[in-house]
């Protein structure tokens, strides 16, 4: 016994990583197509954006790059579907210059797919330096932060931003963040000072950081990792590659809790051999 | 020279720093068009901060070429990558796309820098998957207590974990919502204090290190 023991301690790692690699792929190819459960966390994001006015001013900040594509593209997707479908104006941007151009696809994609027209129902800004001077500036002026969009198209005089002069003007707010820039500098540069609602969607990773903002209501909502992503198609009823990836997920947690769970059986078995030894 | 040096940095400093706690709590209109042409000129330094970024990288691999030091391979990838990227860039003249069509600057983005930072993201999840099996063991009590904690989120936040045992759900959301937060609370309360000390110094002129030039500062 203690012969298979130490032999499945040192196990070759390459072993580990077909395990994983079988974990990912076997449920994207075979579905087992659970539900999803809802958190309250993530409700209360649809909720609030469920509850705005037609034509109300939501703003999303895309605030990572493509190595966190996987979690927070799908959670960007859902909100934009779920935002042009209440038929509210939308103001994009990015704090992630790596991410400029991703952001910039996921907009065309959702408007066109929900027929939005660039510059009368959203803009996308996209990205300027700064971080938290940079919320500033939008603070005081977004004209003087972004004197145009993306697409180089000036930002005074667009349909999409009629009445709106600066972040207190913004309804709702929401930053999709896979580090430092992004949902706390929101907070501290921008919702403090500017008194607008926000919340936010995080990578699984960052996700417990930020929960003491979603107790003490700093942010209203937080979408966290693909989980939370995932639960966001549910609510707005279109799946999407959240809902398919949980599967995946689902299945390597599995693998990781019983890998770990047998090493510490193998190290129980094993208890006290290397002090003898020593 | 010892004015421009030390005296005059430091005054700046204090007046600005002191100028913008206290524009803070001063909604005059004045004080307002004062940090709009502030946050601009920080957004204009951020950006030659960026430059700086660039020198400074392309300054540490040409020593490692130079040298050739072991991996300057490596570097010599990033010096032609990065140069690439550069003469692309300018040939499209920063656009990702005109008139619809996909330029060289969008296509380099779309199928080179997308996928590999999706690659070594993902690669991840199998050297996680590895390092937990070797390291994550129940040595102590404590220890216990994190290989269960962790073993019932990971089960919580999973269809497949709500599936098999539903109570997990509940136990998870509970860990979230009221132990980690305390825990990340006190934290944050910590870095906070220290932060506001250490700027409450540097306004003060007590901490001078960013002032460079060793003891004599």
């Amino acid at each position: 016994m203690k012969d298979f023991a130490r032999r499945m301690v040192g196990i070759d790692r390459r072993l580990i990583f077909l395990l994983v690699a079988v974990a990912v792929l076997f449920p994207l190819l075979r579905p087992f197509g659970l539900p999803i459960k809802i958190s309250p966390e993530v409700n209360a994001v649809y909720d609030y954006i469920e509850a705005l006015p037609e034509r109300s001013v939501f703003l999303i900040s895309f605030d990572f790059d493509p190595s966190s594509k996987p979690e927070l593209e799908p959670q960007g997707i859902a909100l934009l579907r779920h935002a042009f479908r209440k038929n509210l104006r939308i103001i994009g941007m990015t704090h992630w210059l790596t991410g400029t151009g991703l952001a910039d696809s996921v907009f065309s994609k959702v408007a066109a797919e929900m027929g939005k027209e660039r510059g009368k129902d959203y803009v996308f800004l996209g990205w300027s330096p700064g971080g938290g001077a940079l919320i500033i500036s939008l603070g005081q002026d977004l004209y003087k932060a972004f004197p145009s969009d993306y697409q180089k198209n000036p930002t005074h005089g667009m349909p999409v931003l009629e009445g709106v002069r600066n972040l207190r003007d913004v309804n709702y707010m929401v930053s999709l963040a896979a580090g430092g820039a992004g949902i706390e500098m929101w907070y501290v540069f921008g919702k403090d000072k500017y008194r607008f609602e926000m919340a936010g969607g995080s990578t699984g990773v960052i996700a417990p950081g930020l929960y003491p903002f979603l107790r003490s209501g700093q942010i209203n909502g937080l979408i966290g990792g693909l989980q939370g992503a995932a639960e966001y198609e549910t609510l707005i009823g279109q799946r999407g590659t959240a809902t398919a990836g949980m599967d995946a997920q689902s299945a390597t947690h599995f693998v990781i809790i019983v890998l770990v769970i047998l090493c510490n059986v193998f190290y129980f078995v094993l208890r006290g051999e290397k002090g003898r030894s020593a | 020279m010892i004015f421009l040096k030390r005296q005059l940095p430091l005054a700046i400093t204090f007046f600005m720093g002191t100028a913008f706690a206290l524009q803070y709590y001063i909604p005059h209109p004045v004080s307002e068009d004062a940090i709009t042409n502030v946050s601009k000129w920080m957004q204009i330094i951020s950006g030659f901060a960026l430059l700086l970024g660039i020198a400074s990288l392309f300054h540490v691999h040409a020593v490692k070429i130079q040298r050739q030091v072991p991996g300057w391979g490596y570097s010599l990838v990033l010096y032609v990558a990065m140069l690439g990227t550069i003469a692309v860039g300018f040939w499209a003249h920063g656009e990702t796309k005109v008139n619809g069509a996909q330029t060289g600057f969008g296509w380099m983005y779309d199928y080179t820098m997308v996928p590999l930072q999706g690659t070594m993201f993902s690669i991840l999840a199998f050297f996680i998957a590895s390092a937990a099996y070797r390291a994550f063991r129940a040595r102590s009590r404590e220890a216990s207590v994190l290989l269960a904690a962790a073993v019932m989120v990971m089960m919580g936040r999973v269809p497949l974990g709500q599936f098999l045992a539903p109570w997990t759900w509940d136990v998870t959301q509970w860990l979230l919502n009221v132990l980690n937060s305390a825990v990340r609370r006190a934290i944050l309360i910590g870095v906070s204090m220290g932060s506001v000390a250490l700027s409450l110094k540097i306004i003060l002129g007590i901490e001078r290190s960013y002032l460079g030039g060793g003891k004599d500062q």
